[in-house]
Order: C-alpha cells, then sequence, then structure tokens
C-alpha cells in the first residue's frame, strides 16, 4: 500500500496454515476484542467530552476528570487496536520501489521491511513495559486533580506494542503477493 | 562529527527507512531511536515510549480520531447523495447548476465529514454518473469531483489544520476559521470554472448538432417544481444544522476544540441514526472499523513523527537547518516559493501529517524572521497540499475516483483535474497579495 492509498480494512494479511496459522487465529480473536474495546473507548470519549460540554455550560458542574478520562480512553483505543490494523497492512508505507524492483528482489524488500518493523515495535513495547513498571511501582499518577494512575495508558501501550510486534512478526512469514 | 554531516545522515537514513516500505510511523521511529543509541546520552534511551505518550496526550490531536468518527459516520452515511441531490434541485436553472451543485456539495459535506477522499467518494458516487448522463465530458466530471473534494483539508474540522496548529504551537481556533476564507475563495474559482466549461460543452454540443451530429443531453433544460426542491431539504436540513451547531457551540465560546470533536462525533451518530435508522451493529461496524483504521494509522504516525523531530531538535539539525535557510538569505518571496516547493516534492512521497510535523522545525523559524504569519502559511500550506491530493504522480483523490468510476480511465481523471490545480495554484498567489481573505475573519474573531 504507496502512503497514499485509502485504506482496505477488509483483506487480512497473515498466515492461514501450520503452527504459525493457528497462533494468528489466537491472534484474530484477541485483534477482534481489542477492536470492538477500541470502538467503543472511542465512543465513550466522545461521550465524555458532550457530557463535558452539557455538564460545564448547562449544568454549571465544573470538568476536572474529562478531558485526562477522554485521552486515556483515546491513547487506548490507538494502541489496542494497532495490531488489528496492522494485519490489514493500515499502517502505511511507501510501496514506490516496487515499481522499480524486481519480483524477486522485491519479496526480499518486503520481508525485510517487516522484520524492520517488528524489531521496532518489539524495542518500543520493551520501553514501554519499562516505563509501565516504574508507574506501578512508584504510584506514578497524571498531575491534574484527579490524579489518575498512569499505568493504565502505558498497560494499553505495552500490549498494544506487543500485540502488533507480534503481528508484524508473524506477517514476515506470510507469503506475499507481488502487487 | 558536524552537524551537517549528522543532518544529512540524518534525513539518508529517514528517505532509506522510508523507501523501504517499512510503514511510515515505523519508519521514523526506528530512524529517532537509532540515532538515539548513537547520537544521544544513553539514558534517552529509557525515554522514547514516554516521549511517544506525552506528544500524543494531547487533548488537541486526540481530537483527530473523533472528527474521523464524525465524517466516517457521515461518509458512510446517504448524507452526501441527499445533499448533492438538494444542491441539483436548487441549482436547476442555474446556467451549468449541476457542476455549481457538485462544488457547493463537496465544500458542504468536506466541512461537515473533514475528509478529502471520503467527500469524493460521498458526492462522486452520485455526482459523476449524474454530470455524465446530462452530457458533461468524464473528464471535466471527473475533475470536479476530485477537485471539490481537497475541500476537506481546507475547511474545519481539517485534520492538517489539527497538526499544524500543533507544530507551529498556533491557535487551532483561529486556525480554523482562517481556513474559511480560502475554502469559500477555492469554492467560488471551482464554481466560476464549471459554469466556464459547461458553457464550452455546451458550445460544442450545439455545433455538433448544427452540423447534424448526434443531440448531446447537455442541450437539454431541466426544471424541478417548487415542490420537488422544498422535498430535498428535509433530509439535508439536519446535517446543515449540525454543521452551523458545531461552528456555533466552537465559536461561541460553548465547547473548546476537543469538546467540539467529541460533540460532533456524537451528534453526526445520533444524526445518522435518526434520519437514516443507521444505528444497527451491521450499520455501525463499518464506521468505527473505518475509523479506527485511520486514526489509529494517523496517530502512530503522529507519536512517531513527533519523536523524530524532538530527535531532530535535540541533535540541533532542525536549528541549524533553520539557520541555513535564513542564511541563504533569499527575498521573502523567494523563501516562500522554495518552501511550497519543497512540500509539493515532499508531497509525492509522504502524507499531510507527516510533512508538517517532520519539516515544521525546519521551516516554520525562517518563515516567521521573514514577517510572514503562521496562521496564514498554514492555510496557505493546506492549499498546496490540496493540490498534491489531485496531481501526478500520487493524487490519492484521482484514484478515488477511478475507483468509484473505473470506464473513465486514469488518463481523462489526470487531465480534468488539471484545471483545478492551476486554479489552486492562482488561489496561492491572490492569497499571496490579499492575505486578508485567509486573516479577516479570525482577526475579527479574535483581534
Amino acid at each position: 500500500m504507496s502512503a497514499h492509498a485509502e485504506l482496505d480494512l477488509t483483506h487480512i494479511d497473515a498466515p492461514r496454515t501450520g503452527v504459525l496459522g493457528a497462533i494468528q487465529s489466537v491472534l484474530d480473536v484477541v485483534n477482534g476484542v481489542l477492536a470492538a474495546a477500541s470502538a467503543l473507548a472511542i465512543a465513550a470519549a466522545g461521550l465524555v467530552l458532550t457530557w463535558e460540554v452539557v455538564g460545564r455550560y448547562f449544568l454549571g458542574i465544573a470538568s476536572d476528570w474529562q478531558d485526562e478520562l477522554s485521552t486515556f480512553l483515546l491513547i487506548g483505543a490507538t494502541f489496542a487496536s494497532a495490531a488489528w490494523t496492522q494485519a490489514r497492512r493500515g499502517h502505511v508505507g511507501i510501496d514506490a520501489l516496487s515499481m522499480i524492483l524486481p519480483p524477486s528482489a522485491d519479496r526480499v524488500r518486503r520481508r525485510l521491511a517487516d522484520v524492520g518493523s517488528s524489531v521496532f515495535c518489539t524495542f518500543f513495547a520493551v520501553k514501554c513495559w519499562q516505563l509501565l513498571v516504574e508507574a506501578w511501582v512508584d504510584d506514578q499518577t497524571t498531575p491534574s486533580a484527579w490524579g489518575a494512575p498512569l499505568w493504565i495508558p502505558y498497560a494499553c501501550m505495552t500490549f498494544g506494542m506487543a500485540l502488533l510486534a507480534l503481528q508484524q512478526a508473524l506477517q514476515v512469514f506470510t507469503p506475499r503477493p507481488v502487487e | 562529527m558536524t552537524t551537517l554531516q549528522l543532518g544529512l545522515m540524518y534525513g539518508g537514513a529517514t528517505l532509506a527507512a522510508l523507501f523501504s516500505g517499512i510503514p511510515i510511523a515505523f519508519a521514523l521511529g526506528g530512524v529517532a531511536t537509532i540515532f538515539m543509541m548513537f547520537f544521544m546520552p544513553a539514558a534517552s534511551l529509557d525515554t522514547i515510549a514516554q516521549n511517544v505518550y506525552e506528544e500524543l496526550a494531547s487533548i488537541t490531536l486526540l481530537t483527530i480520531p473523533l472528527f474521523i468518527l464524525k465524517g466516517a459516520a457521515i461518509g458512510k452515511s446517504r448524507a452526501g447523495k441527499d445533499l448533492y441531490d438538494a444542491l441539483h434541485t436548487w441549482l436547476g436553472r442555474v446556467p451549468g447548476g449541476l457542476g455549481v451543485a457538485v462544488v457547493l456539495a463537496c465544500g458542504l459535506f468536506a466541512a461537515m465529514a473533514g475528509s478529502s477522499p471520503a467527500t469524493c467518494s460521498a458526492i462522486g458516487s452520485s455526482g459523476i454518473p449524474e454530470m455524465r448522463r446530462r452530457g458533461y465530458s468524464p473528464g471535466f466530471a471527473a475533475g470536479l469531483v476530485a477537485a471539490g473534494g481537497t475541500l476537506g483539508i481546507l475547511l474545519p474540522p481539517s485534520i492538517v489544520l489539527i497538526l499544524y496548529a500543533v507544530a507551529a504551537e498556533q491557535s487551532l481556533g483561529r486556525l480554523f476559521l482562517a481556513g474559511l476564507g480560502p475554502g469559500v475563495l477555492l469554492v467560488v474559482l471551482f464554481a466560476s470554472f464549471a459554469v466556464f466549461q459547461w458553457k464550452r460543452e455546451f458550445i460544442k454540443a450545439e455545433k455538433v448538432v448544427a452540423n447534424g451530429g448526434p443531440r448531446s443531453p447537455i442541450l437539454s433544460d431541466e426544471h424541478f417544481t417548487m415542490a420537488e426542491r422544498l422535498a430535498a431539504l428535509p433530509r439535508v436540513m439536519p446535517f446543515l444544522l449540525l454543521l452551523t451547531g458545531v461552528m456555533v457551540a466552537l465559536y461561541g465560546g460553548i465547547a473548546t476544540p476537543s469538546e467540539t470533536a467529541g460533540l460532533g462525533a456524537v451528534m453526526a451518530l445520533a444524526l445518522i441514526a435518526i434520519v437514516y435508522r443507521a444505528y444497527k451493529l451491521r450499520d455501525l461496524k463499518p464506521i468505527f472499523e473505518g475509523t479506527l483504521g485511520e486514526s489509529g494509522m494517523l496517530l502512530m504516525i503522529i507519536g512517531m513523527s513527533l519523536l523524530y523531530s524532538y530527535v531532530m531538535s535535540y541533535l540541533h539539525i532542525s536549528q541549524s537547518a533553520a539557520e541555513a535557510i535564513v542564511g541563504l538569505h533569499l527575498s521573502k518571496w523567494m523563501l516562500l516559493v522554495a518552501i511550497l516547493l519543497l512540500v509539493v516534492m515532499l508531497g509525492f512521497f509522504l502524507p499531510p501529517v507527516s510533512i508538517i510535523l517532520m519539516t515544521a522545525p525546519i521551516i516554520l523559524p525562517p518563515l516567521r524572521a521573514a514577517g510572514f504569519d503562521l496562521i496564514w502559511f498554514g492555510v496557505v500550506m493546506a492549499v498546496v497540499m490540496e493540490m498534491g491530493l489531485i496531481h501526478p504522480p500520487v493524487g490519492l483523490n484521482i484514484f478515488v475516483i477511478n475507483r468509484i468510476a473505473p470506464d473513465i480511465g486514469l488518463g481523462p481523471v489526470i487531465r480534468g483535474t488539471i484545471p483545478f490545480v492551476i486554479l489552486m495554484a492562482i488561489g496561492v498567489v491572490i492569497l499571496s497579495f490579499v492575505p486578508g481573505i485567509a486573516m479577516w475573519l479570525p482577526n475579527a474573531v479574535y483581534g
């Protein structure tokens, strides 16, 4: 998919046979559940922000937790659904070289790109995990009056990036037709 | 190692990573991480996840999923067709009224949905067949919709302007208002061209008939009764109320931009449930799937682009590049032209979100030093990025049109968009000479 192509979310690009296919089937279920939860989180963020307007403007209720809660919900949705999006190759890249390279070389390029993505996301997931542990141990909270625990968004980031890295690793082994 | 060498390595590594096909988000994150490993203190690596979280945890940036949800709800409903049908009945008597209706429908729909591809798809799927049935040439019909669709990144709630507001540290409210005047300017330019081109095709069709050829449907008159016109209104009025309601909430001091995004999404979902009875799971699933895919991809790119910019700034690459640009002592307008050309070239490969976040630290200081208003520049940059949506080699809207009207072919679609690329360039020139078109409204509202 090119950097500018429209997203096609109907086709899942992942292994379907053998041990990897079985792992992918489990991951599909997890991705599906997290995608549904993410959709609910986005809708909930919309409702929270709507309530913030109604509460403040019409009922005179001070807003203290709404912005932070919607931030948590939206960040959670972004990371929790990252593997679901990746399964559909929804994280777009530049595919210009596929028009120039011979098919065999292009297959190698695509595989290396998947390996590179997976390595980065694994590293990032590890860093998210360290952040999560630190926030949990130190009981870190947001600086607002609400003081929400920071391990919540960090847990979403850790879990989401780990699943994303796993999805990318599985895609390294998926035979991809040359477009 | 000098900053120049470091900058060249950073740029080279970025190009290599992007062209390798690694998704843009992870390519930028990966390059930033590798440079952190080699050129920044070891402890900085421990902060990458926190950096991304802190950059993303901006309530302004997080309006993006909600604006996308609002756009998806409206875009996947029949609102686009109804809006276009209603305008068609009301503008039936205007010469070239069908084309003008398409442009106006695109503008209004873009303002509701905030997405260029969604606008193209929603208006084009009914507008292009109707224009062709009425004798418009396929390229003209396709070009009109492709160009009209680009208004999505200029009119509020444009995601491009939201990102620019964050990157340039400018008021989002002012930017949204500044986009309105140029949006109207482009609508006027496109609509004028629609009338002009319709007249040309009309005269051509008359000549064909005079020479004994077949009679084109473009020569037929079309009338709608007042009853038909009034009957078209009830379905579109709720959406126009949504559009105005959101603007009133934002500028009437009722809601902040983030609250407006939440309110708009909830109202859009409520409206499609009431007007189109789209409340079942099968109706809502594609809306939320589209929202998840697009917002997840965009926010991941945004988070990693911000990390990328942070590293660029820490290593003084952006500051040195900005100083080098200032050191060229280009005249004010040459500087603007050079920067806009850079934006056009980057647009060949990168989506607007990455262009804005990656280039802002480099191009904005010289522009500020040259005396340009950064709100004005944001709007001009958005118009230039709009051009990228309809010109080769990428031109996302061209491919959207090709998908909804595949029998036209890419060649005629591209030829049909060329006049509009020229009109947009004229629009940029007009905005440069009359900056008040963009700045009058925000200055009047905010002082």
